[in-house]
């Protein structure tokens, strides 16, 4: 999704359509530090770190942005970790039991932990957390979404729980690793959404100072916190005295308070600078793959000219996206081959010999789909009626030149005689068409730690309607891949998984229902002071293993 | 003319004054209201964005706005709880649109202030040395005024962080509070402003200095800048001083960008995130609050223009 701001729903928050704001992203536990230099982390100092959108709403179990996970990930912890494989490892809960049925599972929750309030962390608090999600006056926009078979959670004693769903839903530890189901202390939560979109209490590392909309939010040290996740790179309390993350939407003034020392990281390097700032020597670049939905283009199979299989495959043989992609971007984000990342659980290596550049080939399978005549501009036509194809485009929430791209892209097009136009819009311009599928072309991206992203893009109850907002922009329906997506629901084995969801992305290249383009990767731009900033499985900085040396 | 029907012709003035100014208010919010539901996508829909919500938060979502109401009716009950004094809660924001008004009012005008300071420190000066000077001052003068108004106060921004700070260091680059953050954004809003100012004063100077009292003055053996300050500064203000609603307007557009760059809290910030997100009530409430602005400010002046040239004054009667 559009990381960029969300309207309104923020707004600005910033997002995009389809994209945008909506990255969710899983956000799991710590995985292996990336990070800046080595040497002996010391105690002490304050990170200051930059970000372009912010949370319109601090409440993760009410927010669909990716900028809330970042900004609460901090001060809340999970019931489990996840890391980049897709394995599952201890948090706040240490060990868990799964049912034969796969419908129940049964977490032991560790002892000794409080919320930074002082409540204690027990069995009714995980309780109270995921009641609190799916309850429909907290009006999430996400979590509740993850765990729609969700029945209940029943307290077995103090430090252990139960939850059950109607149906086997294998997402749900890689769910319940995201800062979308961070435990809020009790306490906080008893005092209702108006609250909690700006105060959040947790059980994590930091805790929240104050969350300043416009300008940012400051944490400090949590003294007693000696619970991080399985897989981090130290125990006990953080080494930074203090957090603070600040909120500059702008690109250029974002790249300029790191350039000049202002700051000691920023998110979202814009490519064009990615050389720049690896030129300077007091600064790096810290790259992070994100798993999920790859930035594609999504044609509409239901309707219009890519209702026809020959057309959309002759659009995506005979576009060369990867030299595009290799050119525009120098090599900073890589061409994609499937629908997914490649450091996605249940990605298909196989995909990467798919989708070769070959425009003769997509020239006759233009002639078979009988666009053969020519108008006077060079365009093919049909009956007299030109190859046009409506691409619903939000100039405006474009990001990392997607904007620049679309353009070569129809430049290329014009060359196999297919007339691309924009039809620009604002968000809630772009939301309206695709509820109404008035489109042949959309673009998007969606980061998610899971290969069951591939639900959320294919499967059939993924099309939007009036009704509800889905995903699957290319509208695409085929019971084969239901049948798949729906297996992939009922094995938490992550081989049989993977198993299914490389089907699922043979069958949707197959059959044209989506033209990938390129992989995201996080671009973080970091003073060489900062150390030990880590990711998260959804590819976002992590701070609890972070340190700071002398300015 | 009789005191009883001074006194009944300046109740009439104030009556259709104040008449006026809530059919100004009243359009406002009206045409806000009309513009927002043209644009295409429904509240519900531009509520939720791109997400993937359960029915019953949607059904949550309609029911909590009563969004399901029929278009005329919302907008009723929106005038009927304007009138009571209730501007409504953001869709949004979890908070009420007073609050949210309330929070972001103190740092725009504080913003706002400071430019306008700026400007008329900067204008007015730069007005009494130039006008009826050589050709070549003038030049220079309307020169850089016409680059002051020209430049998009966006790029003007970007480019006085990257040199006052990033290179020189002398200011935090945005997110800050206190005066050391408030010099930059306040010079980005000025420079139209200040350019704008100069001009229209010149011009009132010019145009007085031409006059025959001028020469009287002279002939008095007063010296230019006597001239110049004592006498014609105060004329040429009046057409300043009708600038000076319209300048609000134009203050309050460069708010939208200076906030944003600066990162500073502020209407401008409100507004943009409400607009793009279908907040209503919040773009609603902005601009009813604009609206009283003006309104305040347009008779506040015509108040000034009494002050200031005594011919008026007879003319009101």
């Amino acid at each position: 999704m559009l990381r960029a701001r969300r309207p309104a729903g923020p707004a600005l928050a910033a997002a995009a359509v389809l994209a945008a704001a909506l990255a969710l992203a899983g956000c799991g536990g710590t995985d292996a530090a990336g990070g800046t230099g080595s040497g002996t982390p010391v105690r002490g100092g304050t990170l200051v770190y930059a970000v372009n959108t912010e949370p319109v709403n601090l409440d993760p179990h009410a927010s669909p942005q990716d900028v809330t996970g970042l900004f609460t990930r901090p001060a809340l912890d999970s019931l489990v970790a996840l890391d980049a494989k897709g394995g599952v490892h201890p948090w706040l809960a240490t060990a868990w039991k799964i049912s034969a049925d796969q419908k129940s599972y049964t977490f032991t929750l560790r002892t000794g932990v409080k919320f930074s309030d002082g409540t204690p962390f027990d069995a009714a608090a995980v309780k109270t957390n995921l009641d609190h999600i799916v309850d429909p006056r907290t009006k999430s926009q996400l979590a509740a979404g993850f765990i729609t078979p969700y029945t209940g959670t029943t307290v077995l004693d103090d430090h252990t729980v139960r939850v059950d769903f109607s149906r086997p839903h294998s997402p749900f530890l890689a769910a319940l690793a995201t800062a979308y189901f961070g435990i809020e202390s009790p306490a906080s939560l008893k005092k209702g959404p108006d609250y909690l979109a700006r105060h959040v209490v947790g059980t994590g590392p930091f805790v929240i100072d104050a969350f300043t909309p416009h300008q940012g939010i400051t944490y400090h040290r949590n003294p007693d916190y000696n619970w991080g996740p399985e897989g981090a790179a130290h125990t006990g309390p953080a080494y930074l005295d203090k957090l603070q993350i600040k909120t500059l939407t702008e690109d250029s003034v974002r790249l300029g308070a790191l350039t000049s020392g202002q700051v000691d990281g920023i998110a979202s390097v814009p490519p064009a600078n990615v050389r720049q700032v690896k030129a300077n020597p007091r600064l790096t670049i810290l790259s992070r793959e994100a798993p999920g939905g790859n930035y594609n283009y999504y044609p509409n199979t239901a309707s219009g000219v890519f209702a026809d299989l020959r057309v959309r495959q002759a659009f995506r043989a005979g576009i060369d996206f990867r030299t595009i992609v290799r050119k525009l971007y120098f090599g900073t984000f890589s061409p994609a081959s499937s629908p997914i990342a490649p450091n996605t659980v249940g990605y298909d290596p196989a995909t990467g010999n798919l989708g070769a550049y070959d425009p003769a080939q997509a020239a006759r399978l233009l002639d078979e789909a009988g666009w053969t005549g020519r108008d006077a501009q060079g365009y093919r036509t049909k009956d007299g009626r030109r190859l046009v194809v409506r691409w619903s485009f939000a100039k405006a929430f474009a990001r990392e030149q997607r904007d620049v791209l679309a353009v070569q892209v129809q430049a290329e097009a014009k060359k196999l005689g297919i007339d691309v136009r924009f039809e620009d819009g604002t968000f809630t311009e772009l939301i309206a068409r695709q509820v109404r599928g008035d489109y042949d072309l959309a673009d998007f991206s969606w980061q998610r730690a899971d290969g069951d992203a591939l639900r959320n893009l294919f499967a059939s109850a993924s099309i939007s309607t009036p009704r509800s907002f889905g995903q699957n922009s290319a509208r695409y329906k085929d019971p084969q891949v239901d049948g798949w997506l729906n297996a992939a629901l009922a094995t938490t084995d992550l081989a049989q998984r993977s198993a299914l969801y490389a089907k699922v992305q043979q069958k949707v290249l197959a059959d044209g229902a989506v033209f990938p383009v390129y992989v995201f990767d996080y671009l973080l731009g970091a003073n060489k002071r900062a150390h030990g900033i880590a990711w998260e499985p959804q590819a976002y900085p992590t701070f609890y293993d972070a340190w700071v040396t002398g300015k | 003319m009789g005191d009883g029907e001074v006194s009944r012709r300046i109740v009439r003035t104030v009556l259709v004054r104040l008449g006026t100014s809530l059919l100004v208010l009243w359009g406002a919010v009206t045409a806000a209201f009309v513009a927002l539901h043209l644009t295409p996508g429904s509240v519900v829909d531009a509520l939720i964005g791109s997400n993937t919500v359960t029915p019953q938060v949607r059904a949550q979502i309609i029911a909590d706005y009563g969004l399901d109401r029929p278009l005329w009716r919302q907008y009723l009950a929106y005038l009927g709880r304007i009138l009571h004094g209730d501007l409504g809660r953001s869709y949004q924001l979890h908070e009420s649109v007073a609050s949210a008004l309330g929070s972001q009012l103190a740092p725009s005008l504080q913003l706002t202030l400071v430019s306008i300071g700026l400007a008329l420190i900067v204008s007015t000066p730069l007005a009494l040395f130039t006008a009826r000077r050589r050709r070549w001052i003038r030049a220079l003068s309307s020169g850089i005024e016409l680059v002051g108004v020209s430049i998009p106060t966006f790029w003007a921004a970007i480019l006085l962080l990257t040199v006052f700070s990033f290179r020189l260091g002398w200011f935090p680059a945005a997110g800050a509070t206190g005066f050391g953050g408030l010099v930059l954004p306040a010079v980005a809003v000025a420079i139209p402003v200040t350019a704008l100012l100069t001009q229209v004063t010149r011009e009132g100077l010019e145009r007085v200095l031409e006059e025959p009292f001028v020469l009287t003055a002279r002939a008095r053996g007063m010296s230019d800048a006597g001239v110049r300050t004592r006498h014609a500064l105060r004329h040429a203000a009046l057409p300043a001083v009708t600038f000076a609603g319209w300048l609000f307007g134009l203050m309050l557009g460069a708010l939208v960008p200076v906030e944003q760059i600066f990162s500073r809290p502020g209407l401008g910030q409100l507004l943009l995130t409400a607009v793009g997100g279908k907040d209503l009530p919040i773009v609603m409430g902005v601009v009813l609050f604009t609206a009283l602005v003006y309104v305040v400010v347009s008779s506040t002046l015509d108040v000034l223009y009494l002050v200031i040239d005594p011919r008026l004054r007879g003319a009101a009667r």
